[in-house]
């Protein structure tokens, strides 16, 4: 990690530089100036100026949530993007690949149709779903051939499979009670984020992430793949288990808070390993912290663009797909990813 | 136990093992054993479950019947930590998903040595240069491991088993890929390694002759089934290797050197 020094020093600057740039930006303007003097008053403990009362009021209650929110959903997408791909020895999967995103929507979608939105039941449904999801397309993908391919058509049947689920729901929906919330679901977006939103899915997502940090160095043998890494001496059984379940759980989180956002668990730990390298001692933090400057950027561009706000999975996917095409075929150029 | 005499001379046991894949049996009541400081190659022709046996004395596969013993002790109660300290596996030609350092790779070798939670230290990757340095590819190190040629994957992945620090060492098929002179480097790398460490090494081989040439003692398969197994000098015969390649050949001495098989006029299958 030691060689990789200057380009974390960077990348932080480039996140504080994107907070900086979220917090003033948006359709109510707040001066640069009046940011440091809100900023400043309010840590050293004074009364903010009665003339900043209303852009502290949108500072704390409506930016703050969203961008702490934007920034944990993006390292926590990534992070467990880039854990999936070494996991399954896969580059080309990613929740969003896998099912696990739609599968996590799929019970959000499911626990809000039954118990009208109880936060925590919500949250608790989207994890199990999108357990369940992961653990069907592993199943199928190794069943059929366990190749690259494989596993990435079977994640396409159980993503058709859990939006299918969804769609039925949204059908048999009260259109003016649940149906908007449904969609939001479906659609992900930060726009509706306060702090108690931001809050439960960070009390997940942070002790999450730390796991996934403290154990990283591990995914390097298993990235080999299941034998190699056994005569390593790794219980693979357990730790791909583990590594599932808490991978899982903070995508869960963050569809719960934010609704599913396409693309952004396979684009950047592509850039990230592109950047880094593989070995994951340096691979996981940077992706986390790339991933959340990546989310942050796109929901300011989704949030502050002209015409309008859209959702920021829209742009993700504008991003996002591309990207994929070319090292599709930059991939393919260079021996291709089969075997 | 009848073998407790041999079981202390010998760090490596089979003893009746037996494998099948549901209904297709692969392994009958294999029993040898390898000894320390002996190189032992394993014979036998394509489907003869040479690649099958290297995964159950590895414990990849659990046998059907039987036990691997190490020192006397039963491989099958062990932890995969536990066995992974005890034998170091050189894989079949591999490449990766995701490319590594050859560095990061030989550094990989000491994961069952390491606490849950730690990493690496620098410590052991000056180890793992160490080990790389041993067998001469220490200039490979920051090279990505996908773009090496196979010989000298196949010593990355030699020195990774090095630095695993372990008495047995177990190579599948380590030549197979390889052209004329990498076969003999990395046998030769493998033969060293053997002796100044007193390893006990059992190597899966295609070619008669370079089990010939390097090889202390032999085992030889046909069709799942245990044919020979002894020294070098008790197996490599005609008669035996007729038997288990189905085919006419010659033994040859070199003089001052190993024994060489030819084929002879290739017999019609039976």
């Amino acid at each position: 990690m030691r060689e990789h020094r200057l380009t974390f020093a960077v990348s932080l600057l480039l996140l504080a530089a994107s907070v900086a740039l979220a917090l003033v930006l948006g359709r109510y303007r707040i001066e640069v100036g009046a940011l440091v003097d809100i900023l400043v008053t309010t840590v050293s403990g004074g009364d903010v100026d009665p003339s900043l009362s209303g852009s502290s009021l949108v500072l704390w209650s409506v930016r703050l949530p969203r961008v702490v929110a934007a920034v944990m959903v993006g390292a926590a997408l990534s992070v467990s993007g880039a854990v999936f791909q070494s996991l399954f020895r896969n580059p080309l999967v990613s929740p969003g690949i896998l099912g696990v995103t739609s599968g996590a929507s799929f019970g959000a979608t499911l626990a809000f149709f039954f118990a009208a939105g109880s936060a925590t039941v919500v949250e608790l449904s989207a994890f199990v779903w999108g357990l369940i999801a992961v653990t069907l397309a592993y199943q199928i993908g190794r069943r059929s051939g366990n190749t690259v391919t494989s596993l990435v058509l079977s994640g396409v049947i159980v993503s058709a499979l859990f939006t299918a689920g969804i769609s039925f729901l949204k059908y048999k929906a009260d259109p003016y009670q649940q149906l908007p919330a449904m969609v939001f679901w479906t659609m992900g977006s930060f726009n509706s984020i306060v702090w108690a939103d931001s809050i439960r899915a960070l009390s997940i997502i942070i002790p999450g992430l730390i796991v996934l940090y403290l154990f990283r160095w591990w995914l390097n043998p298993i990235a080999l793949g299941d034998e190699d890494a056994m005569t390593l001496g790794i219980d693979v059984r357990k730790a791909r288990m583990i590594y599932i379940v808490v991978g899982t759980l903070i995508v869960a989180a963050s569809v719960s808070s934010c609704g599913a956002i396409g693309w952004v668990g396979l684009v950047v730990p592509h850039m990230a390993r592109i950047i880094v390298g593989s070995d994951h001692d340096a691979l996981i933090p940077f992706t986390a912290l790339l991933g959340g400057t990546f989310m942050l950027v796109m929901d300011t561009l989704a949030r502050s663009l002209p015409g309008g706000e859209i959702p920021v999975g829209v742009l993700t996917a504008l991003l996002g797909a591309p990207f994929f095409a070319y090292l599709l075929v930059t991939n393919e150029k260079r021996g291709g990813w089969q075997n | 136990m009848t073998g407790s005499v041999q079981a202390m001379e010998s760090l490596l046991a089979v003893d009746g093992i037996a494998f099948g894949y549901r209904n297709k049996p692969v392994l009958h009541d294999i029993t040898f054993t390898v000894e320390r400081g002996s190189l032992c190659g394993l014979l036998g022709p394509n489907a003869s479950g040479k690649t099958t046996l290297l995964k159950c004395i590895n414990g990849v596969l659990n046998p059907k019947e039987g036990h691997i013993r190490v020192n006397g002790e039963a491989v099958s109660g062990m932890t995969r930590r536990e066995v992974a300290r005890l034998m170091a596996v050189v894989p079949q030609q591999m490449s990766l998903a995701f490319s590594f350092t050859a560095l990061q790779m030989v550094v990989m070798g000491r994961a069952a040595r390491l606490g849950a939670l730690k990493l690496p230290s620098a410590h052991d990757r000056d180890e793992a240069r160490a080990a790389m340095k041993e067998l001469g590819v220490e200039s490979l190190a920051e090279r990505q491991f996908n773009e090496l040629s196979g010989g000298e994957r196949q010593l990355v992945l030699l020195a990774r088993a090095l630095f695993q620090e372990t008495p047995i060492l177990l190579l599948d098929e380590p030549t197979s890929h390889l052209d004329f002179r990498n076969q003999y480097r990395i046998m030769d790398v493998v033969r060293d390694m053997t002796h100044a460490k007193g390893l006990s090494t059992l190597v899966t081989l295609h070619d008669p002759n370079l089990a010939a040439r390097y090889c202390t003692h032999l085992v030889v398969l046909r069709d799942g089934h245990l044919h020979r197994s002894g020294t070098r000098e008790a197996v490599f015969e005609r008669k035996t290797l007729e038997e288990v390649y189905g085919m006419e050949v010659f033994v040859q001495q070199i003089p001052g050197g190993p024994s060489v098989v030819l084929p002879g006029r290739s017999m019609e299958a039976p």
